[in-house]
């Protein structure tokens, strides 16, 4: 018996180091990969690599010959419906992107030619009673599969070669809620993990984690009231309609396990608590987990730990939007992320204590300002109900937007679009919603207007990503709305609102090249290799919720802007 | 059309004390807040204020005064018809369809409020 029992586990020795052998050398390049500080020839995550600097290694394009950038091919998605908002990815020399309605295309990344598409078939009458539809803005790679969530609340994973559905797994009670996915997964490990809209619509802003091959959901985490502590700073039970969300995807730590992930606002967006906000108002307390960055253990979706950026959040400023730029700084390892009310933060990347906070914009006034030491809000403008004396400041759009920033680790500098504006405010006090249900919450009237300095514009800040100096600054009449590429080629691309996409040097912000596609921005902008040659991939098309804002703002273009439409423009040397 | 504004207007004023659906249930407890609206109440006063502070304001700004996200509304030269269809039905990647999340009441209240608006 005992021999049979050796033989057998000799046996199993074996076929477990033969398994090891045959499946460690794909696993560990790819986790290799992703963990790298810059994407070679694929994007193959979000956000370019776990480090999240949308950082491209490849050189071939640089900024010598970038004057000779043309367009290389096109694609045109079928019902563009407000434009395009995802960020492509790349793998194996094959692109992928997502379009309105969750539909997903894949292309060969040298020609264009179509490989396969997918169109899921939505609950369209879900579709349309919501306010963030029928966008999607991104995709995950991973265990041979390709990863998209749906607005009416659901995560697909569809076979990598063919575009054939592998699972079709129903997670949210959109009907319910009235809000689904539109933010790309993040895989890690054999985990794949989403975030579900949130903030104005009431419910408890979950994210989840399922298991990437079988498509088993293994865990929940809530943003809303997701532990006891949590639910302690909710008075009224109003955590049953709290919001939060995590909207955007979020990125990985390696050495602590640790999954980064923003959370977004508290519903309803403005209080008329004014400063009795712990104990009055809508939602009387700090409202954890929202308007935090949370660190979760993928394995299990257990809180390791948090930093909440702006506890009781009154102003619709959230933590969603924004990159987890992960790096180091003499012994310290650190990660920056920024939040819509302007401010970025700097956080050891061990436990989410705050190192420093800096104003990425100028025009800021719901805090007279966040103590870089501590992260505490310093003079908090707390609203009470009624006409605000003066606008509020940045405007509900924010000071920083959804669209990633870029980290250069040759130049060492972090480009980031600011949005400088403020609005009008009307603060109401509102009924009471006490159950979710398909209603937004917002408890205000508001107008968009200039700031006190200047006009409603944007900027491109090329700073110090822990101190926030400014090395050089492009400004813009409108803000960007779309993410931002640094690449090895000391390059930084801007595709901006007009349409226009720009090369700047990273060195010095001197325009290099620019090219109008004809319809403006909101989405991802990659670089990628194919047949052994670089290529930058963007998708153009006009149409979101700030990007809607625009046409008060500043008239034409965007007055007669198309908005259901759009085009992946892809560019390489001619 | 004016006729069909003041007819409407008093539907909504009357609404919250309507007790037969599930929207007056959220209407009343609006009121078990507030002091009841007297019967010469303007509609700026009725429950279409917080109503569309609630939800519409999002988009239509300065309380449907300016044009945002979505249209202004004030002095709208659309008709009654237009407007209910419109919140009832959405416009597909501009604004939501509330059809199944207001009543007509609500919706009544919420048009009310938009006519009532000055510029």
């Amino acid at each position: 018996m005992a021999l049979y029992y050796a033989r057998y586990l000799g046996g199993c020795a074996a076929l477990a180091l033969a398994a090891i052998l045959t499946a460690s050398p794909a696993h560990a390049q790819d986790a290799a990969a992703l963990n790298a500080e810059a994407a070679q020839n694929d994007w193959s995550t979000h956000h370019g690599t776990y480090k999240s600097y949308h950082y491209s290694g490849l050189e071939q394009i640089n900024a010598g010959n970038v004057k000779n950038l043309e367009v290389a091919w096109m694609h045109f998605p079928e019902r563009a419906t407000r434009g395009l908002q995802s960020t492509p990815l790349a793998m194996d020399g094959v692109l992928y992107y997502s379009g309105s309605y969750s539909r997903v295309y894949a292309l060969d990344g040298a020609t264009g030619k179509t490989i396969w598409t997918y169109a899921p078939e939505l609950d369209e009458e879900l579709v349309a009673k919501q306010t963030h539809s029928p966008y999607n803005r991104g995709i995950a790679l991973g265990q041979g599969n390709l990863y998209v969530g749906t607005v009416d609340g659901r995560l697909i994973a569809l076979n990598l070669k063919t575009g054939k559905p592998v699972f079709d797994l129903k997670l949210l009670d959109s009907k319910k809620v009235t809000v689904g996915f539109t933010g790309a997964p993040l895989v890690v490990k054999d985990m794949v993990i989403i975030g579900a809209q949130g903030g104005e619509w009431p419910g408890r802003g979950p994210i989840f984690g399922v298991d990437a091959k079988t498509g088993q959901k293994k865990w929940q985490f809530d943003t809303v009231a997701g532990t006891e502590e949590a639910m302690a700073t909710w008075g009224n039970d109003s955590w049953r309609t709290g919001g939060g969300g995590g909207w955007m995807p979020g990125a990985y730590d390696p050495e602590t396990n640790a999954v980064w992930w923003g959370t977004a606002n508290p519903a309803p967006l403005y209080d008329w608590s004014g400063p009795d906000w712990k104990k009055s108002g809508a939602r009387p307390g700090d409202n954890l987990y929202t308007t935090s960055v949370i660190a979760l253990d993928p394995d299990t979706g257990k809180l390791k730990f948090y930093h909440q950026e702006l506890p009781h959040d009154a102003w619709d400023f959230d933590s969603a939007v924004g990159e987890f730029v992960m790096i180091n700084r003499g012994d310290k390892k650190l990660v920056v992320h920024a939040n819509k009310s302007g401010f970025v933060f700097v956080y050891d990347r061990s436990n989410a204590k705050v190192e420093n906070v800096w104003p990425l914009v100028k025009n800021i006034n719901f805090v007279k300002g966040i103590d870089p030491k501590t992260g505490e809000l310093i003079g908090r403008r707390d609203l009470v109900a009624g006409k605000a004396e003066t606008p509020l400041c940045p405007a509900i759009a924010g000071g920083i937007s959804w669209n990633s920033g870029a980290y250069s680790p040759k130049t060492g500098l972090y480009y980031k679009i600011g949005q400088e504006w403020c609005m009008e405010l009307t603060v109401l006090k509102t009924t009471p919603i006490l159950e979710p249900m398909a209603q937004l919450n917002i408890g205000a009237d508001f107008k968009l207007v200039a700031p006190p300095d200047g006009a409603a514009r944007g900027h491109l800040d090329a700073r110090d990503p822990v101190t926030g100096a400014l090395k050089w600054e492009v400004n813009y009449k409108e803000p960007p709305l779309a993410s931002v590429l640094a690449t090895a080629g000391n390059l930084v691309f801007v595709p901006d609102a007009e349409g226009v996409v720009h090369a700047y040097s990273a060195d010095s912000g001197k325009e290099l090249w620019s090219h109008n596609n004809g319809m403006g921005h909101n989405a991802g902008i990659i670089s990628y290799m194919a047949g052994g040659k670089q290529y930058i991939a963007v998708p153009a098309g006009w149409g979101s919720l700030v990007a809607d804002e625009f046409v008060a703002l500043y008239g034409e273009p965007f007055k007669s802007m198309a908005k259901n439409t759009g085009a992946l423009v892809v560019f390489a040397l001619k | 059309m004016r006729i069909l504004f003041v007819i409407v207007a008093c539907m909504a004023i009357i609404w919250p004390w309507l007790p037969t659906t599930a929207a007056a249930d959220q209407s009343t407890s609006a009121g078990s807040a507030n002091p009841p609206a007297q019967p010469e109440a303007s509609s700026s006063d009725i429950d279409g204020e917080q109503m569309f502070a609630t939800t519409c304001g999002f988009c239509h700004q300065d309380g449907g005064r300016a044009a945002g996200r979505g249209p202004k509304l004030s002095k709208s030269e659309r008709s009654d018809e237009f407007i209910i269809e419109r919140i009832k039905n959405g416009k597909m990647g501009a604004m939501p369809a509330f059809g199944s999340v207001f009543s007509d009441g609500q919706i009544i209240a919420i048009l009310a409020y938009i006519r009532g608006l000055d510029d």
